[in-house]
């Protein structure tokens, strides 16, 4: 075979080799600004609050507190990223009541001069259990992102008179639905 | 044009890696084959690979999903795409991008026709990322926890590494007698940036609970290493760019490693090949920087004791428990091993009707064979099976065909060419052929190509 011949042949093969790869390859129609279009949409399930308190407990030196409560620092507003990607969230509660007393619970939600923003009432009767959902969305969610404190407020309502050896307890289970959307 | 844009921008932004060069491997008429077996069967008098343009290969594989699943443009909502891919992806499918540059190669014969003895040297530039699916963590930003009490989400799914490298080497082998040649690759690594996450546990759970509504315990212990990258993080004023050329020239985190390899031939026509690749490691000492995250905390919510002063601060509770920590340890990292090996059944004699002028040495034209490859994973190790069928087709043109399985795709078909005119050797490599005709949908792509100039090895003393 002539030199010049074998140049042609190879020249010709390798030609078709690499425009087989480069230029007659197909690639379907791609987009890759798609990704722009990425929402992601998580829904996070936690508990709120829990509490267990026995019925002495509302008996201090033998005599009965007709009001407890306590205030707990309440974080996790205090980032924007979290408040940016929140879109609703429910609360639910549920209240086991064994002692043989009404009570009125309010939930107060403070904002960081210690003001109340809200209150969300609970009138739970005596030896029963009480169930409350509380959906937050738009101007009401926006009200509870400025949350920095929560308290607990008992109210022991009028009847037979608590002591050191009376029994049951208030039990609270609680958790929050966090309806989240990143984009 | 556009398509090659697309190829360039996937294989640039999706990871890859995939070390597999089963084309090249024992590929003898490129000098560059005997970086994936120091002990092949190559002979010149020199060789020089023009710079910058010896050898170019870049490889691009997914094990479970390709571009067009998560980016055609096909009117599906991209969301809907992108749970496809995460929910038909398992953890264990992986993401792997590899490209080396040669900066400068070349090779010379030691003493006179007679030897057998040969040196190679050079220097090449790598770029090697492997992820793989981090699969829980994906189902956690997709959906939360809601759907999926008792679910156990495994903290360990993220694993991934990258590294920017560049590499010196030298490389002798010999002709130990007639059957057996012997070779040897010395390595020094300058590490330009190194990113590693492969050892991370970890659980988070969130199941019905008694006293409270769930239980939910997160315990972690997940640390991201990094070096190289420091500068570029924190307010940067330098010349990234300077930078980066300094850190190419040992400059940056350096690292020491080997190759070893060997050609055995029981019969004449009866090849057995094997080596092993980057055995070495990397110590990271200047500009690092990790990220441990590490504890274990069970939430229950706020949890009134209705005993006035006592502070109850969960977000501070949970950074306590598990503390994010910012670490400047030294550390160290192992270049993935790589093993290959071959054994080779060659037939017809290659001598033309023409002059035989170059002595006696049989030259066969056909030669099957079957490749085996195992490469170092921080799972478990990634296997490759090649069958080859290579034809010297003229004097001065070589081809090789190769049909390879592996995790990423079961009909991987390449093609190798290999010219030299005058003194010029060009080769082209390239895999997954089939996947050329959409190469949108192809689970992994390879190619590889290079010039050298060679003085052929001479059997006389003329």
């Amino acid at each position: 075979m002539q030199y010049s011949q074998l140049i042609t042949v190879m020249n010709k093969f390798l030609r078709i080799f690499i425009l087989s790869i480069f230029f007659l390859s197909c690639s379907s129609d791609l987009d890759f600004n798609q990704v722009n279009d990425l929402k992601l949409e998580p829904v996070v399930v936690a508990n709120l609050a829990t509490f267990d308190v026995q019925a002495n407990k509302f008996v201090v030196g033998g005599v009965e507190q007709p009001l407890t409560g306590d205030v707990m620092d309440f974080n996790f507003f205090n980032y924007t990223n979290f408040n940016d990607r929140l879109k609703r969230a429910d609360f639910y509660f549920e209240f086991n009541n064994t002692i043989n007393r009404d009570f009125k619970i309010n939930l107060i939600f403070l904002n960081a001069n210690n003001s109340p923003l809200f209150t969300i009432p609970f009138d739970i009767p005596a030896n029963s259990t009480f169930t409350k959902t509380e959906i937050f969305e738009n101007a009401k969610l926006d009200v509870l992102k400025q949350t920095k404190k929560v308290a607990f407020v008992i109210t022991l309502l009028p009847g037979t008179t608590l002591t050191d050896s009376s029994l049951g307890s208030l039990k609270l289970r609680s958790n929050a639905i966090l309806y989240f959307v990143i984009q | 044009m556009k398509k090659l844009i697309v190829f360039f921008v996937f294989s640039v932004c999706v990871n890859s890696f995939s070390q597999n060069k089963q084309i090249l491997y024992n590929f003898t008429s490129v000098p560059q084959s005997l970086l994936t077996n120091p002990g092949s069967d190559v002979k010149y008098n020199w060789f020089v690979g023009v710079p910058l343009l010896s050898g170019f290969s870049a490889n691009v594989s997914s094990s479970s999903f390709s571009a067009f699943d998560l980016f055609a443009n096909n009117g599906v909502d991209f969301n809907a795409k992108l749970r496809n891919v995460v929910f038909s992806t398992s953890r264990n499918d992986k993401v792997s991008m590899n490209e080396q540059l040669e900066i400068f190669s070349g090779g010379f014969k030691l003493g006179d026709w007679q030897s057998n003895s040969y040196i190679s040297f050079g220097m090449y530039q790598e770029l090697d990322v492997l992820t793989y699916m981090p699969k829980d963590y994906a189902i956690l930003a997709l959906d939360g926890n809601k759907d999926y009490l008792g679910k156990v989400f495994d903290m360990g799914d993220l694993n991934a590494r990258g590294e920017l490298l560049s590499v010196f080497h030298l490389g002798y082998h010999k002709k130990v007698n007639e059957k057996l040649i012997l070779g040897v690759r010395g390595k020094i690594y300058s590490s330009i940036f190194n990113v590693t996450s492969t050892k991370n546990s970890g659980y988070f759970y969130t199941i019905q609970g008694t006293n409270s509504i769930y239980n939910q315990v997160i315990s972690v212990n997940a640390m991201v290493k990094t070096s190289g990258l420091t500068n570029y993080i924190d307010n940067y004023s330098g010349n990234a760019k300077s930078d980066i050329i300094k850190k190419t020239f040992l400059g940056g985190n350096l690292g020491l490693g080997f190759d070893f390899g060997l050609t055995y031939y029981p019969k004449e026509n009866l090849q057995f090949t094997a080596s092993l690749i980057d055995i070495g490691f990397i110590s990271h000492t200047k500009e690092i920087e990790s990220y441990r995250l590490k504890g274990y905390y069970n939430y229950v919510g706020l949890t009134p004791d209705f005993i006035l002063g006592n502070i109850n601060d969960i977000v501070q509770d949970f950074k306590n428990a598990i503390p994010l920590d910012t670490l400047h340890t030294k550390y160290t990292t192992w270049r993935p091993v790589k093993f290959n090996s071959s054994i080779q059944y060659s037939f017809g004699d290659g001598r033309s009707s023409e002059c035989n002028c170059d002595g006696n040495e049989v030259k066969y034209t056909n030669s099957v064979g079957a490749q085996l490859f195992v490469m170092s994973t921080p799972r478990t190790p990634l296997m490759a099976l090649t069958a080859y069928y290579k034809r010297q087709i003229f004097d001065s043109l070589e081809m090789k065909a190769t049909y390879t399985i592996d995790s990423f795709t079961s009909k991987n078909i390449g093609l190798g060419l290999s010219t030299t005119l005058a003194k010029v050797n060009f080769y082209i490599l390239a895999d997954n052929l089939l996947e050329y005709k959409d190469i949108s949908k192809a689970n992994s792509l390879s190619f590889q190509l290079g010039f050298n100039i060679i003085f052929p090895d001479k059997n006389s003393p003329d």
